[in-house]
């Protein structure tokens, strides 16, 4: 089972990210629980340099910027190989 | 009760804001906010934040992390929502709070967004104080707050610099595009005479009908003012069609888009003369921007990505969506208060160059909220109203700095001690800029 996680406050850049997020599941075939982090304190207790922030797993994989659905797709499989 | 008098006044008022807002979507203000924000979208997309945040780790020194920061405040951070996560970073995982603070206050201070709106509605002195003094005060206020409070990063490691240094460089092809873009900003707003001058005249055999012509000075429109406006409805209609999904992919409604903009562009450029017929001037400004915006055209077709030229658009419609709107609404109140507000009490509040009137520009700024970039047409307001131009960058400074919402969340991020300290600086130094430059433009 995957985790992912998306930090950050809501604004459209986070909400870009969850969609890129739900793309890549799709084109990996997975199906996974997607938890929205939106509390500032919590957020910043990742290693995150700014968001919106991307953590696959507990693992952060992608900060203040919006990876591509190829890239979050890539992390997916690995994700799920490592497990 | 006779109610002829107070719908007269609702005209007036009414007509007060429409005036205002022809006053902002003129050809020079248009000139400028377009390339605006697109240079503030191509910032967002195209600068990774690696590339900056490679000199805030928590051992580089302070005459690299300082500046670091305040470039940063400046390419990093158009959005609000941007910064604050950003600043909570650079404090607790790299240069530490000194350059965590300067890059909080310089990044708001220094949007280019509000830069370029600034120098075509108010003037280019207040803006280009607006980012001087921003980033000399903005270094200032950091090492000031990391000396009452230590500025030690908190996780002192390196994951700072570990991250995606691989991302770090920024491509030649980048460059070259940010270096046009800015080109284009320049060239249609700078007044000199190589920009001003006609190189051709040329008189069309059309005659715009008279009536016409009336019924637009009616609405106190000139026949190229009419003509932006209408193509600003159309580059609005356009978008929503090929900006709005641009990240799943560019579509033909985008290409018609981008030759709208550059339209609009090339149609504020010349001056439009119609006594009689038709007679346009092109000035050198309608070559240069001509020539900019085809070399534009070849960088982002030859030099860019197609995935980048998405992000681009998109960051840049995600801009226009959340600013435009309020800005519009915005202009049009300024344009009714102006009316309103009687001048003498703002003249007799901040109409000369005072400390105290300077601090009563911040004092404004603090408590009254403006979505982003409204700031610049109430500041005009004031300028109308009798406002001296020290308190008006007093209050353009203080004003995007500290709203209610962001002292909620920096005290989230920093607790009480410090936020306080936080905001107690910004309003002494804000102050003490508007004063400053008062003082400077009295000199000069």
């Amino acid at each position: 089972m995957i985790e992912i996680k998306v930090l950050g406050t809501g604004c459209p850049r986070c909400k870009r990210v969850e969609q890129v997020a739900r793309d890549a599941m799709a084109a990996a075939g997975v199906d996974a629980t997607i938890i929205k982090v939106t509390d500032m304190g919590e957020i910043m207790a990742y290693p995150i340099l700014g968001t919106p922030g991307l953590v696959i797993n507990g693992e952060v994989v992608s900060s203040g910027r919006i990876p591509a659905v190829s890239e979050v797709t890539t992390w997916i499989m690995n994700a799920l190989a490592s497990d | 009760m006779d109610i002829d008098p107070i719908l007269s006044y609702i005209g007036t008022l009414l007509v007060a804001g429409w005036t205002g807002l022809l006053d902002y979507l003129a050809a020079h203000v248009l000139l400028c906010l377009l390339p605006a924000f697109f240079i503030a979208g191509a910032l967002t997309a195209l600068v990774p934040k690696e590339a900056v945040t490679k000199y805030l780790g928590p051992r580089a020194p302070k005459f690299v992390s300082y500046p670091a920061a305040a470039v940063g405040g400046f390419v990093l951070a158009v959005c609000s929502c941007t910064i604050l996560p950003l600043f909570a970073g650079i404090w607790k995982r790299g240069a530490g709070l000194g350059p965590a603070i300067t890059f909080l206050f310089v990044g708001p201070a220094v949007n280019i967004l509000a830069i370029a709106y600034t120098g075509a509605a108010i003037g280019m002195d207040i803006a280009l104080a607006r980012i001087v003094l921003s980033i000399i005060f903005g270094i200032g206020i950091g090492l000031i707050m990391a000396a009452m409070f230590g500025g030690e990063a908190v996780v002192g490691d390196e994951s700072l610099a570990r991250m995606g240094a691989g991302e770090a460089r920024v491509r030649p092809a980048i460059w070259v595009f940010f270096g046009l873009l800015v080109a284009l900003l320049i060239a249609g707003t700078l007044q000199v005479e190589v920009l001003t001058e006609s190189w051709l005249t040329v008189t069309l055999p059309v005659n715009v009908p008279a009536g016409l012509v009336a019924m637009l000075e009616g609405l106190n429109l000139t026949v190229q003012g009419a003509l932006l406006i209408g193509l600003l409805a159309l580059i609005g209609i356009a978008s929503w069609l090929g900006l709005e999904h641009v990240a799943e992919g560019l579509n033909g409604w985008t290409g018609v888009t981008l030759a709208l903009v550059a339209g609009t562009l090339l149609v504020a450029a010349p001056r439009l003369d119609t006594a009689g017929s038709i007679t346009v001037e092109f000035t050198g400004r309608f070559v240069v921007v001509a020539v900019l915006l085809t070399a534009l055209g070849l960088v982002a077709v030859r030099g860019l990505e197609r995935h980048e030229v998405q992000e681009w658009l998109w960051e840049t419609w995600r801009f226009v969506k959340q600013i435009f709107p309020l800005l519009l609404m915005g202009v049009f109140g300024a344009g009714v208060f102006k009316v309103i507000i009687p001048p003498e009490w703002i003249q007799a509040l901040a109409g000369e160059n005072t400390l105290f009137a300077n601090f009563v520009g911040v004092v404004f700024g603090v408590f009254m909220y403006f979505p982003t970039l409204v700031e610049v047409p109430i500041a005009r307001m004031f300028l109308d109203l009798g406002m001296a131009r020290g308190p008006l960058l007093a209050y353009l400074l203080a004003d995007p700095e500290l709203s209610l919402q962001s002292i909620l969340v920096t005290h989230k991020i920093m607790g009480g001690k410090r936020n306080v300290a936080y905001v107690g600086l910004v309003a002494v130094f804000s102050t003490l800029a508007g004063w400053l430059f008062g003082l400077a433009l009295a000199v000069t």
